[in-house]
């Protein structure tokens, strides 16, 4: 029954930590992580994907947290771009997005990522974030709406 | 009408009333509907595939990465007695013996407050072999080989509790009301 969990699960919390990190090896690391605390933690109660996604944000926020810490802005610079050994491995439309993602505010790429992979609905999505319900609708579509405006002079 | 139902659209986010409004619009204004196709196509692009979670067994997978080979039977520089001497140790140390077509897997587990752990498997024919500490760490760990294929174990620390190894996710209930892991081996070509 995990196993199912896991197997539908995965690839969208993956991609969730990718979007929102903009680094691969990081996001795998994550996935990992949660799904081992989600087991050790949860594993009686009723499947939650809303919990795996709190636990995977949670785990990436700790890492941001942790690493500004301890590195000079700079080294935070860097950790901001896309490692470029997973940019030859992804195509260019799912590039352009990464790309254009770092170029938002954390909320806004957060709200976009986690729409674009989780599955989650505005409530789910409005509690994991912190925000309303009636928020969340507007916050939602300004950061859509800011993403094109980026996706459009990023254009040669 | 907000331009957020867009977004609300595009998320199956509206109730029935709200998508009659909704539909309404983005046959009266063209504006509101060129919005609607452009979002939808940039939608598109957001939710291009980035990228596969490539692990599918996590942590002790990854930590068993020796092909088994016979590396013991490098001579050594005190000659072929010594050879030999380390070769009885060898075996006397190593409960199963690693054998061709057998991959060297490392099993580890936190254990601080443990005074013993043990590992039982089918591998191990679900008789307990003992784990070694390592150092003051809190691991405990054993080296065993396994044949290629899927595999099934759990730990045995004190007063016989049983546990499934942690890091691994794919479980299985065995009969006794204890808790299994499940590996897959694949010995590399």
């Amino acid at each position: 029954m995990f196993e199912a969990f896991y197997s539908a699960h995965k690839d969208r919390l993956f991609g969730y930590l990718l979007r929102k990190s903009g680094n691969y090896h990081l996001a795998a690391d994550i996935v990992q992580e949660s799904f081992t605390r989600y087991l050790e933690q949860y594993a009686e109660r009723e499947h939650n994907p809303a919990l795996l996604f709190t636990i995977g944000r949670n785990l990436l926020l700790d890492h941001i947290r942790k690493h500004r810490s301890t590195t000079t802005y700079e080294d935070q610079e860097h950790g901001q771009t896309i490692d470029q050994e997973h940019v030859f491995q992804i195509r260019e439309e799912a590039r352009q997005v990464l790309t254009a993602l770092e170029k938002m505010d954390e909320e806004e790429r957060d709200i976009l990522s986690l729409l674009a992979s989780s599955g989650l609905s505005y409530r789910e999505i409005a509690k994991i974030t912190g925000n309303s319900e009636a928020n969340i609708k507007v916050k939602i579509h300004r950061s859509r709406v800011k993403l094109k405006q980026i996706l459009k002079g990023n254009r040669p | 009408m907000n331009d957020y139902f867009i977004s609300m659209f595009i998320d199956n986010e509206l109730d029935l009333d709200e998508k009659i409004n909704f539909v309404e619009a983005v046959h009266k204004d063209k504006k509101f509907k060129e919005q609607n196709v452009e979002l939808l196509e940039q939608e598109k692009q957001l939710q291009a595939h980035v990228g596969t979670y490539m692990d599918e067994m996590p942590i002790a997978a990854k930590k068993s990465s020796k092909r088994s080979t016979f590396k013991f039977w490098v001579p050594s520089f005190a000659g072929f007695a010594t050879a030999c001497v380390l070769l009885i140790g060898f075996f006397m140390l190593w409960s199963t013996p690693v054998k061709i077509n057998e991959e060297l897997h490392r099993f580890v587990i936190y254990q601080p407050n443990a005074g013993q752990a043990k590992i039982v498997g089918d591998f191990t024919g679900w008789s307990p072999v003992a784990m070694k500490q390592i150092g003051d760490s809190g691991y405990w760990s054993v080296s065993i080989g396994l044949p290629e294929g899927e595999h099934r174990y759990s730990y045995l620390l004190e007063n016989g509790r049983q546990i499934a190894d942690p890091t691994i996710l794919a479980r299985e209930q065995d009969d006794f009301g204890g808790e299994n892991s499940i590996i897959k081996v694949s010995i590399a070509i």
